[in-house]
């Protein structure tokens, strides 16, 4: 027996009850949640998740009217209840909803509801960032969905692909997809930063990588994918809005550019964000199927091995929405290829599913309802999945209803479905109260039987030569009997989804509070009080099993009574414990922050920047984004970095950590790696975008282009690299008390800043380069920008830490700024190397 | 007492494993390698048929070079999958690697990295497959 | 619009089915999608059988070693096996479904615009003629079309003869056609090109090789001239009000290029790519309701016109057979 063990037995004599009120006294003192009005400055995960799930599917709602609307213009020929105009608006918003505004949303929101319960966690690291998240996704998806009731919403499809986009639709449509969207994605890796720093670094003591709950994993690949995914759609979108708002033609086929660079970085995106949908849904299942069999997941390193493997293949694939463009057979074979593999994953999934099934007692009940409608539908949308992953199939099909049926049979049986269950299932956490289970079957059944009638006609409507995205089709095609079954089958889905509405919403006061772990899960977040303490976990508790509620006696007497870690808010200050990343040791008590304004003041300044520059009224956006500006510094200034008011904490069990953490034992260290990865890649899809010219140029650089030389790239390389030495010189002094030599070094590297983004835009400026001549020009200012940009990003923190230094504020112990800054520098050194290396030095290889 | 149910069993792990700071590294390492060796087919092929070959050239230099490409991957992936496997086997527990010890934790990691490394594997061979069948850049 | 008799614009567009092919590209597709098919449901059912079986009928009952087996045989091994041989089927298909460009072929220029079809026949002595809406191939004998985009991305697809290849600005696409036998069979744009993109069809007469030689004469042929005073008077409308801006005539003073070629247009199955039908009538309504019958179509609409002239317009380009 080990010193923890004995320390828990002893625990164990302990009188416990007046102890145990004092502890919850001072919990919930510490986590009190605002009252009247100031409830909107919540920022804690229990608050900010729930408004953030609500809100998905508030757009789910909306985006789900649209189909409604879209299946009655198509229920018979020719009919004209919409028009043209407004058919296209509709369906361009009803798939852009779905997957910016509810499929990835709902994801993030859910996790950050539920993923420190799951970890026994009382917050994620950064519940501001949380809430300034949902604050711009609030923002963005109104501003977006709104557009609609205007008549002024995107019409180019989700897919946005010019020229039709760029040069062929007038009006603000496509500027508030491009913006308003660009916006959603900054919240949605915000989010997905948080969500990985939370799941590797505030694991409970115990929790080595190996017990883990699946949905952590799922998490953890989904997030990284979105890092990695994200970030070339908005390297894309910089591209399109330079050609919108300042005529920089990278799409313009007569000024060198090429529409096609946009399908690639639209679908390297597009594709993964697919299994960035699904593997969430999937990992709810994982997260049921146990509970329901009663017994651990049979195959867990299978199901970590398909996570991580769908999450690899899945960036294999975006080709596969372009087999229709003529690349070269060879190409398309490949990403075939990589489609066909990515199915092995899935279907290991769905085996070791039915395994623990097989090999538990299963109880039948509404969830499991869903999740088995749920294997229903997936299994035919993955089916049609590996066919149209077929190029020869795919070349007909491509663009067909056979499509549609495909997509929404994976997406609604692969996730929709899913969500349904666990809504059921994790309901009584929210509230307290059950759902339904006679109302549940009913909207199961509406549901399912509605939703086959709508999408497996459309197969068929396809394979009869039906394209996508048409506003009409014309009678005697044999289409007529197809669509009336499909448009009848959308109103049953839809009536389903009304009943299960109706029984989230109806009042639920005179029905009596759910038991405490009601379906008898063994996962943590089944510790928590019915109905639920805003503190989240009472004590954050010792795991050595993958199923502690199960496996570990006595663990919810020892829950409630505070025996394991951090019982109590002594200081009445929100706390939570950083742990290892692969064996979950306790490193640090960690100090989170408590409500403020500042996120949504900053939310708002940045959605200002956003919205005014769609309608140009780009003074007054710049105003709200100086605005944005100011309050993120204040809020960095006053609420990360914070001084604690002694060095270490004892958090029980015989464990004391430390208070305050920098470089890589720190949580914020890690954010900004990870941040800079996400950056890293936009960055690369710059730089692709480049060398996708060369290839479809016969010439490239053209001949006779003036590029910007080697001389004042060469400059601007050295002083960046000059700014890179001083900072980390900095870092140093600084840690070796030195504050004015550290600060004399940051003002040295602050003005070799200024003097190295001076410089890279000497070069094609000097040479008299004008960005709207041709493509080449173009994307040569492109990167120039991108580097300047974040050259500038570089001075401000140099300037931060100046500042925080002069202030006492940055010392040789509390280091954090320093730390993260000359990471960022570490970032910036490769950007300003690979900029310099691709516009100055491959015009002289070429 | 039932070995899974002591909250905090945490003995067998022996020093050298207890000691060791093991990373995630090695899981994602053969599903990475799978992605190198895609990427590097993909732009040689792109190149090949844009620069040199012409649009209805022949892929035979491309072949030659893709073949290569996919020598050095699958033992790459091997030898990824064969470590893998070692640490999964270690001592004399089996599947599923699920207590909280060090040893199992090494073990969970190892056949992880071991099942990465199979369906990278087949992945590898899938697009290998490719240039098996296409002899023009048609 | 179009009522559904005889000559309704689905009959007069054609066959549009995948799987009823007319093509050889079409029909190794179709086969392969017959075993698709068959395989994907029978795993199915096996699939399903057996999550109902393990929640349902008899949970709990089976032991863990050989369930583990299942995983590994039924989630792993087994996919595995049939996918490569899908792959491998898939990969050696394409040769035969986007072959190589043969010899001897017909040569055709097609260009997408919104939202119409420009096709042109290239001709032995160095001219081209020009169709509209409408293209005809001879059974038997590989056509090439060369695919391009004055404005935005648009697909070529004739669901009974091949997949669809895209046609994109500032690139040129090729797609292989082979008939394998006669008919009349539907185009349609499949890439989502802006407004009226669901009113942007095509028909494809595939012709014995005789009846293709007549067809591709009688299309190079300059128009005919007008048959009675109507469609005289029809013709002056058509100079009067500027129609040879935009469109040509062949054989008179009318040589646009902007919209269709109407040399022929009486010839032709359907109206506005497939928007009407092609009677007297229909060209009335294309010409004074244009935007009714296609929303933000380039051409604006002649309400204007006296009734009188309008007849006498359609009537003359009714017999511009």
């Amino acid at each position: 027996m080990n010193a923890r063990a004995k320390l828990l037995d002893w625990a164990r004599t302990r009188p416990g009850e007046s102890v145990k009120a004092a502890q919850e006294r001072r919990l919930s003192k510490a986590w009190e949640t605002p009252k009247g009005w100031r409830y909107w400055s919540a920022v804690n995960n229990t608050e900010v998740g729930l408004w953030y799930t609500i809100c998905a599917f508030v757009f789910f709602l909306f985006a789900g009217v649209l189909a409604l609307i879209m299946r009655a213009q198509l229920a018979v020929p020719d009919n004209d209840l919409v028009t043209a105009d407004q058919y296209n608006q509709i369906f361009t918003l009803h798939g852009s909803v779905m997957m910016f505004l509810f499929g990835v949303p709902s994801f993030e929101a859910f996790s950050i509801l539920v993923l420190p319960q799951m970890l026994g966690a009382r917050d994620l690291p950064f519940p501001r960032l949380s809430a300034f998240g949902f604050w711009c996704f609030l923002i963005g998806g109104v501003f977006v969905c709104g557009s609609l009731f205007f008549g002024i919403a995107p019409k180019g499809g989700w897919f946005m692909y010019p020229p039709l986009t760029t040069e062929y639709q007038d009006g603000y449509g496509a500027d508030i997809w491009l913006l308003g969207l660009s916006f959603i994605e900054i919240a949605s890796i915000a989010a997905a930063v948080e969500l990985i720093v939370g799941a590797l670094k505030t694991r409970p003591p115990g929790m080595r990588i190996n017990l883990m709950p699946l949905y952590a994993w799922y998490v953890l690949v989904v997030a990284g994918m979105i890092l990695f995914a994200f970030p070339p759609l908005i390297a894309g979108d910089l591209l399109f809005e330079m050609q919108r708002a300042f005529d920089w033609p990278f799409f313009d086929p007569d000024r060198g550019g090429d529409p096609l660079l946009w399908q690639h970085l639209f679908w390297i995106f597009g594709h993964p964000e697919v299994y960035i949908i699904f593997l969430p849904a999937i990992a709810l299942v994982a997260t049921m199927i146990p509970t329901f069999a009663g017994r651990p997941l049979v195959g867990y390193s299978w199901v970590v091995l398909a996570a991580v493997g769908t999450g690899f293949i899945s960036f294999g694939l975006w080709v596969h929405h372009m087999y229709a463009t003529g690349l070269p057979n060879v190409s398309l074979g490949f990403f075939s290829a990589a489609s066909v593999s990515v199915a092995i994953p899935t279907g290991v999934q769905i085996f070791c599913f039915i395994a623990t099934m097989l090999v538990g007692r299963a109880t039948t009940n509404v969830p499991l309802l869903y999740v088995s409608g749920a294997f229903a539908v997936f299994v035919l949308g993955g089916l049609t999945g590996v066919m149209v992953a077929l190029v020869p199939f795919d070349l007909q099909v491509h663009d067909t209803y056979f499509i549609v049926a495909h997509l929404h049979y994976v997406l609604v049986g692969g996730v929709v479905f899913p969500i349904l269950g666990a809504i059921h299932y994790f309901f009584p956490l929210v509230n307290g109260k059950s759902l339904s289970p006679r109302l549940g079957t009913i909207a199961f059944w509406l549901a399912f039987v509605g939703f086959n009638l709508a999408f497996w006609p459309m197969h068929i409507s396809g394979l009869r030569g039906m394209p996508r995205r048409v506003f009409t089709y014309e009678a005697g095609m044999g289409l007529e009997l197809l669509n009336m079954i499909s448009t009848i089958g959308a109103f049953t889905l839809a009536a389903g989804l009304a009943v299960f509405l109706w029984d989230v919403v109806r009042p639920k006061s005179r029905q009596p509070l759910s038991p405490r772990n009601p379906w008898n899960a063994g996962t943590i977040e089944w510790a928590a009080k019915i109905p639920p303490e805003p503190w989240g976990a009472r004590t954050i508790p010792a795991v050595s099993s993958r199923y502690p509620l199960w496996d570990q006696e006595n663990f919810l007497d020892d829950y409630d009574h505070g025996r394991f870690y951090l019982p109590d808010a002594e200081e009445v200050k929100r706390e939570t414990i950083i742990t290892t990343v692969i064996d979950a040791v306790p490193i640090q008590c960690l100090r989170v922050p408590g409500p403020t304004w500042l996120t949504l003041i900053a939310a708002a300044g940045a959605g200002g920047l956003f919205v005014l520059a769609t309608f140009k009224l780009y003074v007054l956006a710049l105003l709200c984004g100086a605005i944005g500006f100011a309050t993120i510094l204040i809020w960095l200034w006053t609420g990360t970095a914070l001084e604690p008011e002694k060095e270490e904490k004892d958090i029980g069990l015989g464990v004391t950590v430390p208070l305050y953490a920098s470089g890589p034992a720190s949580v914020g260290w890690w954010a900004m790696f990870i941040t800079m990865i996400g950056d890293a890649t936009a960055f690369a899809g710059l730089v692709f975008g480049y060398y996708f010219f060369w290839t479809v140029h016969p010439q490239f650089p053209p001949a006779g282009a003036d590029g910007p030389g080697t001389f004042w790239p060469l400059v601007s390389l050295g002083l960046l690299a000059l700014a890179w030495a001083a900072t980390l010189a900095a870092r140093g002094l600084i840690r070796r008390e030195h504050r004015g030599g550290g600060i004399a070094a940051l003002a040295l590297g602050a003005l070799s800043t200024i003097a190295g983004v001076a410089a890279l835009a000497a070069g094609p400026w000097l040479t008299g380069m004008d960005p709207t001549v041709h493509a080449y020009e173009a994307t040569v200012w492109v990167l120039v920008l991108w580097t300047g940009i974040h050259g500038a990003i570089g001075l401000v923190m140099q300037l931060y830490c100046i500042a925080r230094a002069a202030a006492g504020r940055l010392t040789a112990r509390r280091d954090i700024d320093i730390a993260n800054v000359a990471l960022y520098w570490h970032f910036m050194l490769a950007t300003i190397a690979v900029t310099v290396a691709t516009i100055a030095g491959f015009p002289l290889l070429s | 007492m039932d070995e899974r149910s002591d909250p905090i069993r945490n003995e067998d792990a022996p020093d050298e494993l207890q000691a060791r700071r093991e990373t995630m590294f090695m899981i994602p390492a053969a599903p990475a390698i799978w992605a190198a060796h895609f990427l590097a087919s993909y732009v040689t092929a792109a190149i090949w048929c844009a620069k040199i070959a012409g649009r209805d050239g022949s892929l035979e230099g491309a072949r030659w070079l893709l073949a290569g490409y996919t020598g050095v991957a699958l033992v790459a992936i091997a030898m990824i999958g064969v470590r893998g496997f070692r640490h999964h086997s270690y001592g004399d527990a089996t599947a599923p690697h699920d207590f909280d010890t060090a040893a199992d934790r090494h073990r969970f990691l190892g056949f992880s990295t071991f099942l990465l490394a199979a369906l990278s594997f087949v992945a590898v061979i899938f697009v290998a497959m490719v240039v098996v069948f296409t002899e023009t850049c048609r | 619009m179009a009522s559904q008799t005889e000559d309704s614009i689905a009959t007069l567009l054609g066959e549009t089915s995948v799987l009823v092919p007319a093509g050889r590209s079409a029909e190794r597709i179709a086969d392969l999608s017959w075993w698709l098919f068959g395989s994907a449901t029978l795993i199915w059912f096996v699939v399903l059988g057996l999550s109902v079986y393990a929640a349902y009928v008899r949970p709990g009952a089976h032991d863990v070693a050989r369930v583990r087996l299942m995983i590994v045989g039924g989630g792993a091994v087994l996919p595995t096996i049939l996918l490569g041989g899908v792959l491998a089927y898939s990969l050696w298909l394409m040769p035969q479904v986007k072959p190589p460009i043969p010899e001897g072929a017909v040569e055709i220029e097609v260009e997408g615009l919104r939202w119409w079809w420009r096709v042109r026949y290239a001709s032995e002595e160095g001219g081209a003629t020009e169709v509209a809406n409408e293209l005809a191939l001879p059974v038997g004998r590989p056509a090439v079309l060369r695919l391009t985009s004055p404005d935005v991305i648009h697909s070529f697809w004739v669901p009974a003869l091949a997949g669809k290849t895209d046609m994109i600005p500032g690139r040129e696409t090729i797609i292989v056609l082979e008939p394998t036998r006669t008919g009349v069979f539907r185009g349609a744009c499949a890439e989502y090109c802006g407004t009226s993109h669901a009113l942007m069809n095509f028909a494809v007469l595939v012709l014995e090789p005789d009846a293709y030689e007549g067809w591709l004469a009688r299309q190079g042929a300059p128009a005919q001239e007008p048959e009675g005073p109507l469609e005289a008077r029809g013709a002056a409308v058509f100079r009067e009000y500027g129609c040879g801006a935009c469109h040509a005539i062949r054989g008179t003073q009318a040589n646009g290029v902007v919209g269709p070629d109407l040399t022929h247009v009486g010839s032709r199955r359907t109206l506005g790519a497939g928007a009407l039908p092609n009677t007297p009538e229909d060209y009335v309504d294309w010409i004074a309701r244009t935007h009714e019958v296609k929303p933000d179509a380039n051409m604006p609409p002649f309400g204007m016109l006296p009734d009188d002239d309008l007849a006498a317009l359609a009537a003359y380009l009714d017999g511009l057979t």
